[in-house]
């Protein structure tokens, strides 16, 4: 009787989320609640993690409690320490939550809130989430094995030095793509900048707080500075009234750009405790606490969603990004859907904390779930903007004109109605000068939160307060991920040159460290340069480059996957990592091979060089405009190079694995597992 | 009662694993030392620098 009972419900379960997914399929031409769009991911993600989920684990996996995790067997106290279930859960999903799973969707709504909404929903649950739940138990069976060295031991050498500079150029282009987001959501906004410059100090405060005043008292600091960054929105909205200090903070994209660049060099050189740890803490403290907030105001308010399911952009037309939903909407959205450096967390920390194996369940599949769902609700937040809000905050001067009029007539003429009056005034409420072509997604994510906090109590009178908190939020994580991994990129750079010169892979070498810092700080730099340059805005170029290299790392990860599955099982379960690698090969490599083939300007590198060097030849550019537009094609270029270094690097694991697949399986190839030994688990419960 | 007692305990248990609290609690544990300005510099320098050679997501 209770099993027919539980069968029931999960049917319920079953026709509610197809109900929902219908619903929000079907829809046209008229605003659909939000809560359609949360019921449809809720109930798909419960589906898929208690039955396809367990299915990996039980079948696939063949996850063990009486097995040792290498958290017990290597147990240190430090990184190797069997932790309670959810504080893995809240550390694992707190380290791969970052600003992409927010901005991706915010800019993939210009198709509409359907192609993206679905392909955050099917893709995490058959595709993410699968591949972190499965690195993560490859991991786990391993020791604790990084990405790159299971590549190197699985598949070879060649594998794991390609996953290592893979790795290295996907952070670069990261670099530069998130800091061109904030460049331009603190352009032009002396409140918004004023509030992310007087982090700065806070943080250097928290250091040494930390280090001399009260040591290890983490927490209690983290609530201090808390407690000032709030203040510093205050602060800001004062100096923004202030025609003495206004002018102080209110920069230009390429002064923001010179002073991200160089806060990225001092954060990564300074030592890590004074500046970049307690930076840190803060960030990812009001990372979680806004997205619980945000979660809260979109059940609470449930608004309606404006944009429509589909717009005319579907045809690849679009301002914000162009190219068609085939392949452009599946890498503008990684992060939410499928990312690839989900696999160097899934094989990093978290290996090295779980308790028990079924453990990694929850873990692993669950937290991609909820990242999957913050995804959800980024389109939610970009969907409640008037769509002529949408493109006139999101479309580059470049796209739509220069001048406000410019702007809305052309947005207009889309069939998106916008005045120059709607968007004074919406300005005028967020406390700007204005919002036309705030480009890189973060200002119209922040109007479409600050849209929901202030409906949930407040109104029209805090909604400068919640839109300057959102850029303070996303501002502040942003910046962290820019020092972080500037850091990150020096140590790998060190690796590499290493074996060329010794002394420069030592990180205490200050001739080394200094160097290499500079050498990964110009790198992103030079491609934050090029996007603010950009008539386009940049985002046009640098998105798709940095979607396209997430999704390769996702291939690789799942190249991984597949040759550990064949080990285990041989052909039976391998079409579990197969079909979500198939379908990144064609997504990437279809998007790759447009973005530097395409015969139009607007989507491929080559044709858009093409046409610069054309213009110029003709005498169609000004003589002032001759070196930028030179600058324009040698950008063009090596955005075409960057992207056809991806391609080959993939290529490269891909062409190796599929290798190694035949031989195992036409049995000319050694199939070894190469798991840690069997341990009986210890462990008792009282000790989580 | 006891429920939420749970959860609230876990809420801090995850706050304090995120702020490496409980890591330094460990470390103290292990050492067998009390808490001081010199244990939490030794604990932290170890510990930052093997966090921040990992990359940190998107």
């Amino acid at each position: 009787m209770k099993k027919l009972l539980a069968h029931l419900v999960w049917a319920a379960l079953a026709v509610l989320a197809a109900f929902c997914l219908g619903g929000i399929a079907l829809n046209r031409g008229e605003p659909i609640n939000s809560i359609w769009l949360v019921m449809a991911a809720s109930c798909t993600y419960v589906l898929g993690f208690r039955f396809y989920a367990k299915f990996l684990a039980a079948r696939v996996m063949a996850l063990n409690d009486q097995r040792a995790t290498p958290a017990e067997r290597l147990r240190d106290g430090l990184d190797f320490e069997p932790t309670n279930k959810w504080i893995v859960f809240g550390h694992h999903f707190a380290a791969i939550a970052g600003p992409g799973p927010l901005v991706g969707p915010v800019l993939a709504a210009q198709f509409g809130y359907l192609p993206g909404t679905l392909w955050i929903i099917i893709g995490a649950v058959l595709g993410g989430a699968v591949q972190d739940f499965l690195i993560l138990f490859c991991s786990m069976r391993r020791d604790g094995k990084t990405l790159g060295e299971m590549a190197r031991e699985e598949i070879g050498k060649v594998g794991g030095l390609t996953a290592l500079l893979t790795v290295l150029c996907i952070m670069i282009i990261l670099l530069a793509v998130v800091a061109l987001v904030v460049v331009n959501a603190l352009r032009g906004s002396p409140w918004a900048t004023f509030t992310i410059a007087a982090t700065m100090p806070i943080a250097l405060f928290m250091g040494l707080y930390l280090r001399y005043w009260r040591p290890g008292k983490v927490l209690e600091v983290s609530v201090i500075g808390f407690v000032l960054v709030i203040a510093s929105i205050f602060g800001g909205k004062a100096v923004a009234q202030s025609a003495a200090l206004a002018p102080w903070f209110t920069l230009s994209s390429m002064g923001l750009a010179i002073a991200i660049i160089l806060y990225g060099y001092l954060s990564s050189a300074l030592p890590v405790w004074l500046f970049l740890a307690p930076r840190d803490y803060l960030s990812t403290f009001v990372k979680l606490g806004v997205v619980l907030m945000l979660g809260l105001g979109i059940l609470f308010v449930r608004p309606d969603l404006q944009l429509p399911a589909f717009t005319r952009f579907v045809d690849g037309t679009g301002p914000i990004f162009a190219g068609k939903i085939f392949p452009f909407c599946f890498i503008t959205i990684a992060c939410g859907a499928i990312s690839g450096f989900h696999s160097l967390i899934s094989s990093g920390t978290t290996p090295k904390m779980i308790a028990r194996e079924w453990h990694a369940w929850p873990v692993g599949y669950g937290s991609m779930l909820l990242e999957s769902f913050v995804a959800i609700m980024a389109m939610i937040a970009a969907c409640v903007l008037q769509p002529g809000v949408y493109f006139a905050v999101n479309s580059p001067a470049g796209v739509v004109g220069a001048t406000p009029a410019a702007a809305v007539a052309t947005i207009s003429s889309w069939g998106f109605p916008v005045t120059v009056g709607d968007m004074e005034t919406l300005a005028r409420t967020v406390g700007e000068e204005t919002l036309f072509s705030r480009t890189g997604g973060a200002p119209s994510l922040a109007l479409g939160m600050a849209h929901i906090f202030a409906r949930t109590g407040g109104g029209q009178a805090v909604i400068s307060f919640w839109y300057h908190f959102a850029i303070m939020f996303e501002a502040l994580f942003i910046l962290t991920i820019i020092s972080a991994g500037t850091r990150v990129g020096r140590f790998m750079l060190q690796d590499l040159l290493a074996h060329v010169h010794r002394p420069l892979g030592r990180s205490n070498w200050l001739p080394g460290m200094l160097s290499t810092s500079a050498v990964i700080v110009l790198a992103w730099g030079y491609f934050l340069y090029q996007g603010v340059r950009d008539p386009l805005g940049g985002i046009n170029s640098l998105w798709p480059l940095f979607g396209i290299a997430n999704q390769l790392l996702a291939a690789m990860a799942l190249c991984v996957g597949t040759t550990i599955l064949i080990k285990m099982h041989g052909a039976r379960y391998m079409w579990i990592t197969l079909a979500p690698l198939a379908w990144l090969v064609l997504v990437t490599f279809t998007a790759g091979w447009q973005k530097i083939f395409s015969p139009l300007p607007a989507v491929g590198f080559l044709a858009q060089a093409d046409k610069l060097q054309t213009a110029l030849d003709a005498g169609a550019v000004a003589a002032a405009k001759a070196a930028e537009t030179q600058a324009l094609i040698f950008n063009a270029r090596l955005d075409a190079v960057v992207c056809g270094i991806f391609l080959v690097l993939v290529a490269t694991v891909l062409t190796d694995s599929i290798r190694v697949w035949a031989g195992i399986l036409r049995g000319t190839r050694e199939a070894t597992v190469r798991e840690a030994p069997f341990v009986l688990s210890q462990l008792r419960t009282e000790e989580l | 009662m006891s429920r939420l007692r749970r959860l609230g305990r876990l809420l801090v248990g995850l706050l304090r694993e995120l702020a490496d609290e409980s890591a330094y609690g460990r470390h103290l544990a292990a050492r067998g030392c009390a808490p001081s300005g010199e244990e939490w510099r030794r604990f932290s320098e170890k510990r930052l620098r093997a966090k921040y050679a990992r990359p940190k997501c998107c």
